[in-house]
């Protein structure tokens, strides 16, 4: 079909108030007599509530009100598919996300000190974490009013899965497990609820996904009809479907507050409330078994997963349901088995994520599908090849594949030859055996998805268009913006449709009180079905316009009629044209409504849950994507070089869009599910509860993407759109790992592909034993923040030495990017004296003895940069532009990082090296100095003494060998953002008879705190440097790390890594001597 | 409390701001800068990235009372330069912005790259965005705009 907007790259329509900084998210949001409120967490992860002792809290000043399950007047648990989740409980804890009581108060600290004085006494028991667990007999209920553990269970059945195993004569089994994933949406949730000025009804404001979701849920919560309950999302940041049960929750809240107030009231997480409490992408154990034929044709499949719902239902029972009828991937197999049961936990509870249960297959699956081709002597293509499903074949669920193009075949077809997949993997295979501590690999996954969402339910959804007097158009729908841009994608529709330009149409966001229903924004639904109500409005809307124009235009059908540039005219008389305006000029003249209501619902598709069988959804696509990647064997560091993602969206209808979501969803899926995203619970205790522990992809995380679009037209959808969100998210992990298992010629079972399950096959967690953790949470605030500094501001460097001898108890505050994150955690006071507007401790000057003096002050970015160091002072400047970021390095002092004196310092060990000298002042003392290397004692311990201040670093000139070669070795998980792993900074002369005659090696988070491995030096100095020496040198460290740091949970990767990363060291200088 | 004088997007205000009152807090909180998101608090996301004294750093990390005497520039100052605008338009129109929330940060990283570095390398952007994290983009749009308001090599 040829069209206008459809499939051209336009800018997006609510772009400009969002890079203005003028739209108007959740939190930005401010009411008149507006509170705020605060959650009071359990302190536990699982047990029963006790006492409940609010006294204390009430007396805080500003407190209005605290709630409790008490004061609800409605439906006190509520949830998508089981009513199990209480937005504030009773007495059963069930997650250390569960919420005892609300508070509101007329400031946010107010709120906060309030919830910090709730006391609570509970009898613990102990928390039930791994599924496995939980089926097992006699287990502890999670909940005490269900019969067991069991969330739900579904299965599919396809043939005889008994014959299909007796029918092959190659049969594979092999277990895969992932972990959670975290959704990390930039903005935390927040909500404001109010009393409607003019209509006096209960108004829900802020962060959310499925604004027709939170009104039903409020309405029930506070036992009001859904007439009486308006929901007005704001500006949405980012969700993936993240912002959807918690949000139902947290509204619950908020409109419980000013239901009980009668006053505004607004709630905003932090990230650490925001990743304690919100839901996570479902861990899954899967067990497959593969039976082929000699022909390697799959005859039967066998899948069993236990998936963690934690510790409420959420939408487990629809995720599990998608994954039981994917998850033998887009094969042709007679003989399928699948069950998936979800399982309650006491871990955080598990629900929609961008995927909704086909990444965690798709991983198994297809990881399972490249070692079976291994193991048959295939390439990995070619046994795709051979089973995809093909038009007209019969999926794993049942279904005949006959109403959209089956793309499986085109797909793989046009990314393996894109990326030059079998030829790139014949090279690396070659280049592998030669051996060398780096391995290259290349890895592809394919995967179908079922479009919108199926047999979940009831799938149909709704838009309102209205053309004005001047024949501008608005246009709503029910499914919304969440940042994907489907703004623009409707309004493109709808300009298509009318052929007029996009600047006509104007999309606004509709209340809940102004739309049906329309289904949630889910799904990746939001193209094919929003797509399609507008067009059914706007069709509506051309009939009324064509019976008005039938005359003037001799339009005998309106088909014959053409909508194009704003014009619009019969194709039989083409030189017979009306403006759009004119054409709508004219059907209000006849008195035809130029508004509009459209109402699309999805073809019928049926599923028989009872036999596990039938046509799960009404349309289906394609993709596949590779993964081009090296190993460092030594480390385990995974490099990215390029990704491929080939997609049949049936239709693109915004190019922009389209580049966008695939780039997105490689980082989301490739990288952040595939290597970097671990998210750790200990217990039920949440560990990763921010971004310097959970880890996101960075921009120097992404590869170069070749993005494909396959367009196969699909009659179910707008213009032949099908979807797109989660379908480039879903298999990238799956690619990446058969990229990996290549490189390293050993498969690879578990997600996140982290350095030590590259190294290891399996992942390190610090053990922590649960008393630890209790005694931990007792000392923590409910709400992370600043409320606990007192702040002096030194003028001059007398004045901060004067005010830290009047209270040693001072701590120091410089760039702060320390002292604030540290301070944040803090119950007792922290009084502060702040350097930073001291000049004369921000210079680097040369001293007339030859010294560089560089001020405590001076913020490594300045350092770097500066004429007297970046020249001379090499490794300082590679060391220290690891620190971080750039906004950090903008902030942060040299003195800092050394008083603060972390194992993992960057400056330490470069500063070290170069014989940096600190000075120390007190007030009416002569300033002292002393090496740096004596000055750190260990990990954060210094010889600053109370009352003292580190005022400078004295650089001696540098090191003048000829031959110098200097070197600076760092490994972090990440390749920016990184708190260092580890490293070796070294300084290294080899004179022309290859005697190493000069050797300084530092290291950095290795053993207690940086230092020169003086024992290393004396062995490798003055010998011949050669293999062999280096191997003697090895083996040296190698003892010296066991015995420092041999016993500790991290060793069996430290170890051996900082033993090759010395290594490596070695090698380079060694081939580098003759330069 | 901290009697400060600094200048905002070119004005010249004072004010009284507390100990434990953030950057962050007396642009959204005292100013109503609203454009200045907050997603972590540490440090690590970057949504928060003013420009000080013609650096970007981020100001959950800052604290107002510091700010005596700076020079601090916003996302809401960016419609009245033409290096700002120029990015807005280019990152409308090459997809740098999705659900727009690390935007203002994103930006005002790239303007402090921009205002010294007109004509950045590659790698110069990737330096200068690293404590960006964009959960919605992938990065490769945000790229694409950044390299779209360079003059052609």
């Amino acid at each position: 079909m040829e069209t206008a907007t459809v499939g051209s790259e336009v800018p997006r329509t609510d772009g400009m108030a969002k890079v203005k900084g003028l739209a108007v998210y959740g939190d930005d949001i401010v009411m008149k007599d507006m509170l705020y409120g605060v959650c009071r967490y359990a302190d536990i992860a699982a047990g029963r509530i006790d006492t409940l002792d609010l006294s204390e809290a009430e007396k805080v000043p500003g407190v209005v009100r605290i709630a409790t399950w008490q004061d609800i007047p409605g439906e006190k648990q509520i949830g998508v598919v089981i009513p199990d989740y209480p937005p504030i409980v009773d007495r059963e804890i069930a997650f250390r996300g569960d919420v005892v009581a609300v508070v509101a108060a007329e400031s946010y600290e107010a709120a906060c000190l309030a919830a910090e004085k709730i006391k609570i006494s509970y009898t613990p028991w102990t928390p039930i974490t791994s599924v496995q667990e939980a089926i097992s007999p006699g287990a502890r209920l999670i909940h005490s009013d269900r019969d067991n553990n069991i969330i739900n269970h579904h299965h599919t059945v396809k043939g005889d899965i008994e014959a299909g195993f007796a029918a092959s004569t190659h049969i594979f089994e092999r277990e895969y497990s992932v972990g959670f994933q975290e959704h990390a949406y930039i903005e935390p949730e927040s909500i404001t609820t109010c009393y409607d000025d003019n209509e006096q009804i209960m108004t829900v404001y802020g962060s959310i996904q499925n604004a027709h979701r939170v009104r039903g849920f409020v309405a029930k919560y506070l036992g009001l009809p859904q007439s009486k309950v308006n929901v007005r999302r704001s500006i949405l940041g980012g969700s993936f479907g993240g912002k959807d049960d918690i949000i139902d929750h947290l509204a619950c809240r908020s409109a419980l507050m000013t239901w009980l107030t009668s006053r505004p009231v607004k709630m905003t997480y932090n990230r650490e409330q925001s990743m304690r409490e919100s839901y996570k992408r479902h861990p899954y154990i899967m067990k497959y078994k593969i039976g082929l034929d000699d022909e390697a044709r799959i005859q039967a499949m066998k899948i069993d997963v236990l998936a963690d719902g934690g510790s409420y239902a959420g939408q487990t029972v629809f995720v599990t349901w998608r994954s039981s009828v994917q998850a033998a991937g887009p094969y042709n197999i007679p003989n399928v088995r699948v069950d998936v049961t979800g399982v309650y936990t006491n871990n955080n509870y598990t629900s929609a994520y961008r995927g909704f249960g086909a990444p965690q297959v798709i991983f198994a699956n297809e990881s399972l599908i490249d070692e079976v081709a291994d193991a048959l002597g295939l390439s990995p293509v070619e046994l795709r090849r051979r089973n995809a499903l093909r038009q007209g074949d019969t999926s794993m669920a049942g279904q005949v594949f006959t109403e959209h193009t089956v793309s499986a075949l085109e797909v793989l077809e046009k990314a393996t030859s894109s990326a030059e997949f079998e030829e790139k993997r014949q090279y690396y295979a070659r280049l592998n055996a030669q051996g060398g501590p780096l391995r290259y690999g290349i890895g592809l996954a394919l995967s179908h998805r079922g479009c919108s969402l199926g047999a979940e339910g009831l799938d149909a959804s709704s838009a309102l268009i209205q053309i004005n007097a001047d024949a501008s158009v608005n246009i709503s729908t029910s499914v919304s913006e969440n940042g994907q841009g489907l703004q623009t994608t409707m309004s493109m529709i709808a300009a298509e449709a009318f052929g007029i330009g996009l600047e006509n149409v104007m999309f606004s966001e509709p209340d809940t009180a102004m739309i049906a229903d329309g289904g949630s924004t889910v799904a990746s639904r939001g193209t094919l079905m929003g797509g399609q109500a507008i067009l059914s409005a706007a069709n509506k809307l051309k009939r009324r316009m064509a019976q008005a124009i039938s005359e003037k235009l001799a339009v005998e059908n309106e088909e014959d009629l053409v909508w194009e540039n704003g014009k619009v005219f019969n194709r039989r008389h083409p030189y017979n044209r009306l403006s759009f305006q004119e054409v709508a000029n004219m059907t209000r003249a006849t008195g035809a409504n130029l508004s509009a209501y459209g109402w699309h619902v999805a073809p019928s598709i049926h599923w028989d849950e009872e036999k596990g069988t039938g046509s799960p959804y009404f349309t289906w696509v394609y993709g596949c994507q590779i993964a081009d990647i090296i190993v460092d064997t030594r480390t385990g560091k995974i490099s990215i070089n390029h990704a491929t993602a080939a997609h049949d969206v049936g239709k693109v209808i915004n190019k922009v869009g389209f580049e966008g979501q695939v780039s997105g969803g490689i980082a989301q899926g490739m990288v952040g599910y595939g290597m970097l995203e671990e998210f750790n619970i200990e217990h039920g205790e949440v560990k990763s509860e921010n971004f310097d522990t959970y880890l996101l992809p960075t921009i120097k995380d992404i590869p170069p993407i070749t993005i494909i679009p396959v367009e196969n037209h699909d009659k179910a959808g707008p213009f032949g759109a099908k979807v797109l969100g989660e379908p480039v998210l879903e298999l990238g992990a799956a690619a990446l790992n058969n990229a990996v298992s290549f490189a390293m010629g050993k498969r690879n079972y578990a997600l996140p592909l982290t350095l030590e399950q590259v190294k290891l096959g399996h992942p390190l967690k610090k053990p922590v034993r649960q008393s630890e953790l209790l005694a931990e949470s007792a000392e923590k605030k409910q709400v992370l923040r600043l409320n606990t500094l007192a702040l002096t501001r030194a003028r001059s460097l007398e004045e901060a030495l004067f005010l830290l001898r009047e209270d040693p108890q001072r701590r120091v505050i410089a760039g702060g990017t320390d002292v604030l994150v540290q301070a944040r955690l803090n119950v007792a006071p922290v009084p502060l004296v702040d350097i930073s507007g001291i000049k004369a401790l921000k210079t680097i000057t040369s001293q007339p003895d030859g010294n560089i003096r560089i001020g405590s002050g001076v913020c490594f970015s300045d350092l770097t940069s500066h004429e007297l160091i970046a020249p001379h002072y090499p490794l300082l400047v590679t060391a220290c532009n690891t620190i971080g970021s750039l906004q950090l390095r903008n902030r942060a002092t040299v003195g800092g990082n050394i008083v603060n004196a972390a194992p993992c310092a960057d400056s330490v060990p470069p500063l070290i090296i170069y014989d940096a000298q600190v000075e120390l002042q007190r007030h009416g003392a002569a300033p002292r100095s002393m090496p740096l290397s004596d000055f750190i004692t260990g990990g954060y311990k210094t010889q600053l003494e109370p009352g003292e201040l580190l005022t400078a670093i004295l650089l001696p000139p540098p090191q003048r060998h000829p031959g110098l070669q200097q070197r600076y070795l760092q490994l972090g998980r990440r390749n920016a953002l990184n708190i260092t792993r580890q490293s070796f900074t070294g300084q290294f002369v080899v004179n022309e008879s290859g005697l190493l005659t000069f050797c300084r090696i530092v290291d950095g988070a290795l053993f207690s705190h940086p230092q020169r491995l003086i024992a290393l030096e004396k062995c490798l100095t003055g010998r011949q440097l050669n293999a062999a020496l280096i191997q003697e040198g090895a083996t040296l460290l190698k003892q010296m790390l066991e015995e420092a740091i041999g016993k500790r949970w991290s060793a069996p990767y430290k170890v051996p890594a900082g033993v090759e990363m010395f290594t490596q060291l070695l090698e380079e200088v060694l081939a580098n001597k003759s330069r | 409390m901290h009697r400060i004088e600094l200048k905002v997007n070119g004005i010249h205000v004072h004010h009284d701001v507390g100990d434990n009152q953030r950057l962050i807090d007396f642009l959204r909180d005292d100013l109503r800068l609203t454009g200045t998101k907050e997603g972590c608090s540490v440090g690590e996301c970057g949504a928060c990235t003013v420009i000080v004294d013609g650096k970007a750093v981020c100001s959950c990390l800052l604290l107002a009372a510091q700010c005596d005497g700076a020079e601090i520039v916003t996302v809401e100052a960016l419609r009245h330069d033409k290096v700002g605008q120029r990015l807005q338009a280019a990152f409308v129109r090459h997809g740098g912005v999705q659900c727009g929330f690390c935007t203002p940060g994103v930006l005002m990283s790239a303007k402090a790259l921009l205002d010294s570095t007109p004509q950045p390398t590659d790698a110069q952007i990737n330096d200068a965005l690293e404590g960006n994290l964009c959960r919605c983009t992938g990065y490769a749009p945000i790229i694409k705009s950044i390299k779209a308001v360079l003059k052609p090599a």
